[in-house]
């Protein structure tokens, strides 16, 4: 015989107002676990989206001036007297710890020129084949472009390793260059054409074909010759970077870039996605604000049973002090029950929040949600569970700690 | 009959409540020896039960001294008041007052429950008890199998468990019929003979033909009726 027996004894008998007790948390536990399951979804759809579309953190000289589009997503402004990126920071970066994450470093240099007509154009000068890895959208016209329009017709669309494959076949020397297929018909040139850039001659030998993105009205070339054409030959203006968001953490990895290179400013956008998202925004606002309604709900049902619980229990307890239990002893009693119940409570809730959120899946984000059984999740909400049954019992259990034992006995 | 069990001096009671006041008990001092038997009557009202709370370490009086073995017993913390009712005080509640989810045997464990025993060792001080008791063949029944006579002795048993020194029961045969109640009457007897010392309040006279001593109360304050009542 141990208080145990007693705790267990009781809760047997009492099965139905605990049983109520237990529902209630369930319950509670289980919506905010499978809101916060649908959210997590949410997230990792979008880091999906972020993933596919190549570029994901964009390194940039610490301070205002130059706005960045990435995808519709615009990033701070840069001004470009400030210490500037090198060819250093390049190396540093592929140096990191967290390196491994980095799929694809593609640093550039970017200057705004003035063509014989007088007409600006960005010039870009990069790595070529990271610039085409990391940017999948970019290819190159092809020689007989009727025929590949019409497989493109009957394919639907052309598989990113087809893209790639491309790419080795891109390679440029000193005096040629790519350009957009907007910026080629607005100058009616050709491949094979030739234009002057900072009274420099280059040749065109590939016309990008038409994205729609930035790129259509872009010179692109070779980062040795641009920083050696606009005399600034250490000079980065901005690094994209491809990151495997499965090979590690995020916050690593820009934590770390941020450590060894103080003076850039870091964007990571799946972050500014994450953050810019009305929807994900609203539903973690939603999540917050239910799980607190639950909490205090929850708290009100454990203290409101357990309150009765202590009631009807007056002339027991007045027992078991007569016996010689001390108060302490009535506490123990009264706060394990409430932790067995709760801590059951916070693995059902836990288990059935999981299915719940993988069944409304497809309400709320249009497809499956795998059930994730992550443990830390788990602990989560049984530490959740846990609290609520034990904070919100103290007060019963000190009252009941707090029955004069003469009293209780009186009226018997 | 030398070494004193309770010494009671000057013990006044007044309960408050809502403005009123109720004086309980009137400046009672008594003493009872080691291996008396004592029983306690009077007229509802007259302040018994307030009397056996007191000496059951459970109701601290107004004024006065309470010792129990020597030890002033009120001047003890909370939770060793706890103890102390646990290792010196037997009790037996009118309407015996078993846990009603509790089996007769675990019932008898309750004052062990607390205690350093290997749980071995208390299921057989349980069992122990119970067979001295007669209720051997019963221990695994809840209590409402069990009739009002087994009920009350379950209830002895574990008032004896802990072998305290002391035994302290209201009306342990109010709601027992006679035949019953003069068994339950003959087990304290016997327990008195084995060397306990018993304070029992009772409202039947035939009753204290078991005990040694009567103490009577009238109106929260001993009384010398007693003569009249033997
Ligand atoms: N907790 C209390 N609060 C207020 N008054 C009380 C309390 N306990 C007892 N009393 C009063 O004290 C007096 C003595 O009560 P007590 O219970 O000791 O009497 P009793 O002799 O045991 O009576 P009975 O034979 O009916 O059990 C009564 O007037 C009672 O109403
Ligand atoms: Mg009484």
């Amino acid at each position: 015989m141990q208080l145990y027996n007693i705790i267990i004894n009781n809760l047997r008998r009492r099965k139905s107002k605990m049983l109520f007790m237990l529902l209630g948390i369930v319950i509670g536990i289980a919506t905010i676990v499978s809101v916060f399951n649908v959210i997590e979804s949410m997230k990792t759809q979008m880091t999906k989206q972020v993933s596919e579309y190549g570029i994901n953190v964009v390194i940039t000289p610490d301070s205002g001036g130059l706005t960045f589009s990435y995808g519709g997503i615009i990033l701070p402004e840069i001004l470009y007297d400030v210490e500037q990126l090198t060819n250093e920071d390049v190396d540093i970066i592929s140096q990191l710890g967290s390196k491994d994450m980095i799929r694809i470093i593609a640093p550039k240099l970017i200057s705004v020129e003035m063509l014989e007509g007088g007409q600006k154009v960005t010039v870009i000068g990069g790595n070529l084949k990271q610039e085409f890895q990391i940017k999948p959208w970019l290819t190159i016209e092809n020689e007989n472009s009727e025929a590949s329009l019409t497989e493109k017709n009957i394919e639907g669309f052309v598989p990113a390793d087809l893209i790639r494959q491309d790419i080795s076949v891109i390679e440029l020397s000193e005096d040629q260059i790519i350009i957009g297929s907007a910026l080629a018909n607005s100058l009616k040139v050709n491949k094979g054409d030739t234009i002057k850039i900072s009274d420099n001659q280059f040749e065109i030998k590939f016309i990008l074909s038409e994205s729609g993105e930035t790129e259509d009205h872009q010179v692109l070339m070779n980062l040795k010759t641009a920083q050696t054409l606009f005399n600034k030959p250490e000079e980065i203006t901005v690094m994209d970077l491809s990151v495997d968001y499965e090979a590690g953490s995020e916050e690593v990895l820009l934590a770390e870039i941020k450590e060894n290179l103080p003076h850039v400013q870091v964007s990571s956008l799946r972050q500014e996605t994450l953050k810019r998202d009305e929807m994900l925004t609203r539903l973690v606002r939603f999540g917050v604000a239910v799980s607190i309604l639950i909490v205090f709900i929850g708290m009100l049902v454990v203290g409101i049973t357990m309150s009765g619980s202590v009631r009807e229990r007056t002339r027991e307890i007045g027992i078991f002090r007569a016996l010689g239990f001390r108060k302490s002893h009535i506490i123990k009693i009264i706060l394990s029950e409430s932790l067995i119940i709760s801590f059951v409570g916070g693995v059902l809730g836990y288990i059935s929040g999981n299915l719940i959120a993988s069944y409304s899946g497809p309400i709320f984000i249009g497809e499956t949600i795998q059930p994730e059984w992550r443990v830390l999740v788990l602990f989560i909400s049984v530490g959740l569970s846990v609290a609520i049954g034990l904070i919100s019992s103290i007060i019963p259990a000190l009252k009941a700690a707090k029955l004069d034992p003469a009293e209780a006995l009186r009226f018997i | 009959m030398s070494e004193i069990m309770i010494s009671l001096k000057d013990i006044n009671k007044t309960y408050k409540s809502m403005g009123d006041e109720v004086q309980a008990l009137k400046s009672v001092s008594l003493d009872i020896y080691k291996g008396e038997s004592v029983s306690v009557m009077g007229h509802s009202g007259s302040g018994k039960s307030t009397l056996l709370s007191i000496l059951g370490a459970l109701n601290p009086p107004s004024s006065g001294l309470v010792e129990i073995d020597g030890i002033d017993i009120y001047k003890l913390s909370q939770e060793r008041l706890a103890d102390f009712r646990r290792e010196y005080l037997g009790f037996v509640f009118q309407q015996f007052q078993l846990i009603p989810y509790l089996t007769a045997h675990e019932n008898v464990m309750l004052p062990l429950t607390t205690t350093k025993r290997s749980n071995r060792e208390k299921r057989e001080m349980a069992a122990q008890v119970l067979e001295r008791v007669g209720l051997k063949n019963k221990m695994n029944r809840l209590p409402n199998q069990l009739s009002g006579g087994e009920q009350e002795r379950v209830a002895i048993a574990r008032a004896i468990v802990n072998a305290p020194p002391l035994i302290l029961a209201d009306e342990p045969t109010g709601s027992l019929d006679t035949k019953t109640g003069d068994e339950i009457m003959e087990l304290f007897q016997q327990l008195n003979k084995e060397g306990l010392t018993v304070l029992m309040v009772t409202h039947n006279p035939d009753n204290t033909k078991y005990l040694g001593r009567t103490i009577v109360m009238k109106d929260g304050r001993l009384s010398d009726e007693r003569l009249n009542l033997n």
